[in-house]
């Protein structure tokens, strides 16, 4: 059927089923937002570097605020931790793809258009103005009579149904496809941490959904399942919500964890210290994180013995993220550690992870939260976790797989420059927040008075954003130069531990030639050390010629999924059909377009030759 | 545009003391405040000592077993240690522990002390009402309804019932204590003891400080508002004199009068005919606005130029106001600012 399509050009682009080929299109897409998602930082940065400025309206910042964080979630960190689940998976697990190759596509052109839907609302000049977690009763039809709700109500609807697509198909891949002898606690860590989310992702994602489509049926059809003058409830909203938004941290923080885990080993060259305990925190955590989102509703009110439950759960999860960060010293304890730019991101992981955990600990005291909560020190707080913590880690993956990727090296100079530039900037922009929150300066106000002396941490703060830009800048540069003059990667450049750096650089289309077999924990490692036959003092050396994937004569005779363009297709139906809340009077005809573009796509994709 | 900008201008002090800020929220000056300082400082204290046991060594670590060379030996392959994960998962067991007590103790607290209001305990009632994007007090025992500025007597309980009219907002005094929810469709309990009077108290009283803290829309970040304590004497002198009619007393105020007619809808003025309207009025009341130090919701300071401005185009003031750009002629402005202004200042 579809075997006459183009192995390169943009139609091989658009039409490809390859998981590594999707890995790529998910991390452009999601730099992509990146940009859009640092210049509202920015924006906003400027208006607040002073009291009383005038620079962006109100109308303009709260808009900002909203799809800042929309962005760097949905937008940003998650097609990001995609790229690395659609790239890594198969290879560290020994599988030739992902479960469901066209799925795989799906799920990326249901994203990309999704985020453009939702970024849509700019040129339609009606920018949401809620705040990420969209609090009803603000986005109800009275409050916010134009469309800017239902633009970000509907995006994160499509690029919601995009990750649940795509958490079956890994959560399948990762059940099913992992090659001989990797029985579950011999799979890498990052595999474990990929695992765990998954099921967060697939558990959690369906509550939101649900929430949207209440609150969607609330503005198009009146409803009222949030609307208190009906005895709708606006509290329900906030449970709904943060029963799917706070395992959604955990979604954004436990890929990057897994990242650390596997990038400090490496560097330090000594296997993780306590695998089993890795593995059984971030189990941990996954299921504690199901127990803990009425911390983020303190001060709604939850009676006494829920905030007494919902506090001590959220200060429990301190157990596992705290032996797991005890965990990585052990790792680097006697090691040789070397400080690659991969490492050190991975290693300001731990620490800014830490500080981050640190003041999560203070909040989860509901007295202390009563003062914290929404003010500067948890902006501080959660920026900690999700941009030292998540975004530092996944930067040190880029670092570390990005010669897997592209079969390219980045620059370790510029990789350092930006590592400096980030650090600082990073730090000088939210170490100052906690001084502001403790000052009680609220979130999400996009003015401030001069007679509340908060300008000094407030100059600093934004001095400290446009140094991380110039960090952004640098890592725009190192790429460009990696592709232009990069240094041609070889097959395992920094003396990895897992199964793909067994493969070239970067790996053929059809993976592993000759099926892996695995034994043990960092397979890889040990058929390149063995054990000095001699002494039996259990001393590694390293072998002559490690066992590399051979070369396929004629890659043809290897069956690989056909590529295909019905992924595509179906993607923009649904996109169709949730662009038809915009169209009052001719909805109806919008949506029967969409459903149609939706099954023949649905036939067509059925009848095709996988 | 009337202002460049939507608080009054005040120079800029770069300056690092951090408990001038009129909003620092680590002092707690009522019982409710200082308990929560005790749960605040205990955590805090552990907190920082855990920050030393990973920071040392991490540091430590970093320093001593960087790598020497290339072609070095492989390190020793340790793959784990039961005891030291058994020590590091016990510590910070009882760490926890050690703050989940006396949290839970504060909890228990203020849930057994609103209870108690709920059985018939002795409190000064205050309903507190959220609107878009100011903020409404109600003196339920006294009939007394006032607007942006919470007047208190000094050491006496206070039950605090906290709802909102429209939207999601949150009722924060950072030096009383800790925020709550205004949420519409639910009321929130609050009780805690008024502060007493400080040594250098002005005549009025002393100030402190409030704002909304949960994103309510385009003007959230102008819902500030005053919490003001007096003696228990000045207090009686406030309750007593709010409901009497406003004393007009120049040609201008009398010819403000009239123009307030139009302000009535939304507006009310004890005493006078816009009290006997039986509608729900979306306006702060403005008894005795004479008396307020802002307006605005704790924008700006309460001169005669700043309402005169925020009359003449409420929407530059604040964004999305409801209080629409009225058709008024100067003179008109001039005047019913000044009965505003004058006329619902009471002799306290």
């Amino acid at each position: 059927m579809a075997t006459y399509l183009p192995k390169t050009g943009v139609i091989s682009w658009l039409t490809t089923v390859d998981h590594k080929r999707i890995g790529i299109l998910y991390a452009a897409s999601a730099f992509f937002f990146l940009a859009f998602g640092g210049i509202e930082a920015l924006l906003m940065r400027t208006q607040l570097l002073l009291p009383n400025m005038t620079f962006l309206s109100a109308e303009v910042y709260n808009g900002l605020v909203t799809m800042h964080g929309t962005t760097m979630i949905f937008l940003f960190l998650m097609p990001l931790i995609a790229a690395f689940f659609n790239f890594l998976i198969p290879l560290m697990i020994g599988a030739a793809d992902v479960a469901y190759p066209r799925m795989n596509a799906l799920s990326f052109w249901v994203f990309l258009f999704g985020g453009l839907l939702l970024n849509y609302s700019f040129i339609a000049g009606q920018v949401p103005q809620v705040g990420w977690f969209a609090y009803a009763n603000l986005t109800s039809k009275v409050f916010t009579p134009d469309h800017s709700v239902d633009f970000w109500i509907l995006g994160i609807q499509v690029v919601g149904l995009a990750s649940l697509i795509s958490s079956i198909n890994f959560f399948v891949t990762i059940v099913n496809m992992r090659c001989k002898g990797m029985s579950l606690l011999k799979m890498p860590i990052f595999i474990w941490a990929s695992l765990v989310t998954q099921i967060l992702l697939f558990l959690s994602l369906p509550v939101i959904t649900v929430a949207l489509i209440m609150i969607a049926t609330d503005r198009t059809f009146g409803t009222g399942f949030f609307d208190p003058g009906v005895g709708g409830s606006v509290v329900m909203w906030q449970h709904l919500f943060w029963i799917f938004g706070h395992p959604e941290v955990y979604i954004l923080i436990l890929p990057a964890m897994g990242m650390v885990s596997e990038i400090i080993p490496v560097f330090s060259r000594k296997p993780l210290f306590g695998y089993p305990v890795m593995v059984y925190s971030v189990s941990a955590i996954g299921f504690l994180g199901f127990a803990v989102w009425a911390h983020h509703m303190f001060t709604t009110g939850l009676g006494a013995w829920a905030t007494a439950f919902f506090s001590f759960a959220t200060m429990l999860i301190a157990v596992p993220t705290g032996v797991k960060i005890f965990n990585w010293i052990g790792t680097m304890w006697g090691g040789q550690i070397r400080f690659t730019t991969a490492n050190l991101f991975a290693i300001s992981f731990v620490c800014m992870f830490t500080i981050g955990g640190l003041s999560g600990i203070m909040h989860a005291s509901p007295p202390i939260d009563y003062h914290q909560h929404d003010t500067y020190f948890v902006v501080a707080h959660f920026h900690y976790v999700l941009y030292g913590g998540a975004v530092m880690g996944i930067f040190g993956g880029v670092y570390y797989w990005f010669p897997k990727f592209f079969g390219r090296m980045l620059s370790e100079c510029l990789g350092k420059w930006q590592f400096w530039l980030y650090m600082i900037g990073f730090n000088m922009t939210f170490f100052p927040m906690h001084f502001l929150g403790l000052q009680g300066m609220p979130r999400r106000n996009f003015t401030y008075a001069p007679d509340q002396g908060w300008e000094l941490w407030n100059v600093v703060s934004s001095l400290g954003a446009y140094i991380t830009a110039m960090g952004g800048l640098v890592f725009l540069v190192n790429v460009i130069y990696a592709f232009w003059k990069g240094k041609r990667a070889p097959a395992d450049p920094w003396d990895g531990r897992t199964l793909e750096w067994s493969l070239t650089s970067p790996p053929p289309e059809y993976n592993f030639a000759v099926a892996p077999e695995v034994s043990q924990v960092d397979d890889w490692w040990y058929k390149k050390y063995k054990p000095v036959s001699s002494s039996g003092s259990g001393q590694l050396e390293k072998v002559e010629d490690p066992p590399y994937q051979p070369d396929v004569e004629d890659p043809s005779s290897i069956h690989l999924p056909n590529q295909s363009f019905w992924p595509i297709v179906l993607a923009m139906g649904i996109t169709v059909i949730a662009s038809a809340f915009f169209f009052p009077v001719s909805g109806l005809y919008v949506a029967g377009t969409g459903i149609l573009i939706t099954l023949i796509a649905s036939y067509g994709w059925s009848y095709e030759t996988p | 545009m009337v202002f460049a900008s939507y608080f009054d201008d005040a120079p800029l002090k770069f300056s690092p003391g951090m408990e001038q800020s009129p909003m620092y929220t680590l002092v707690g000056i009522t019982d409710w405040g200082r308990d929560i300082m005790h749960v605040y400082g205990l955590t805090t204290l552990i907190v920082t000592f855990v920050f030393f046991a990973v920071l040392i060594p991490t540091v430590y670590v970093l320093f001593k077993f960087r790598a020497r060379g290339e072609d070095q030996p492989l390190p020793e392959q340790v793959k784990g240690n039961h005891v030291l994960e058994i020590v590091w998962t016990v510590i910070p067991v009882i760490l926890l522990i050690m703050i989940a007590v006396p949290t839970w103790q504060s909890i228990f607290k203020q849930d057994r002390a609103v209870k108690a209001i709920e059985r018939g305990g002795q409190a000064l009632k205050i309903e507190v009402i959220g609107y878009q994007w100011w903020w409404e007090f109600k003196y339920v025992d006294y009939d007394v309804v006032t607007a942006n500025e919470l007047v208190l007597p000094e050491n006496t309980p206070i039950a605090f019932s906290i709802t909102s009219y429209d939207v999601i907002h949150s009722f924060y005094i950072p030096r009383f204590g800790g925020k709550i929810d205004a949420i519409p469709g639910k009321i929130n309990k609050l009780v805690y003891y008024s502060p007493p009077l400080s040594d250098n108290a002005s005549a009025m009283g002393d100030y402190y400080q409030g704002q909304c803290m949960e994103l309510c829309g385009l003007s959230h970040a102008l819902m500030r508002f005053e919490a003001v304590v007096k003696s228990k004497e000045a207090f009686q002198k406030f309750i007593a004199s709010h409901n009497t009619p406003p004393q007009v007393k120049t040609e201008k105020e009398k010819r403000g009068e009239v123009v307030f007619n139009q302000c009535m809808s939304c507006h009310t003025i004890a005493g006078t005919p816009s009290a006997d309207l039986e509608i729900v009025k979306i306006g702060p009341d403005l008894s005795n606005f004479g008396n307020r130090r802002t307006l605005g919701a704790g924008t700006r300071k309460n001169t005669m130029e700043n309402l005169r401005n925020w009359i003449r185009n409420p929407l530059a003031f604040k964004p999305g106001s409801l209080m629409p750009k009225f058709d008024l002629t100067d003179e008109q402005i001039e005047d019913v600012s000044a009965y505003i202004q004058y006329s619902t200042a009471k002799d306290l």
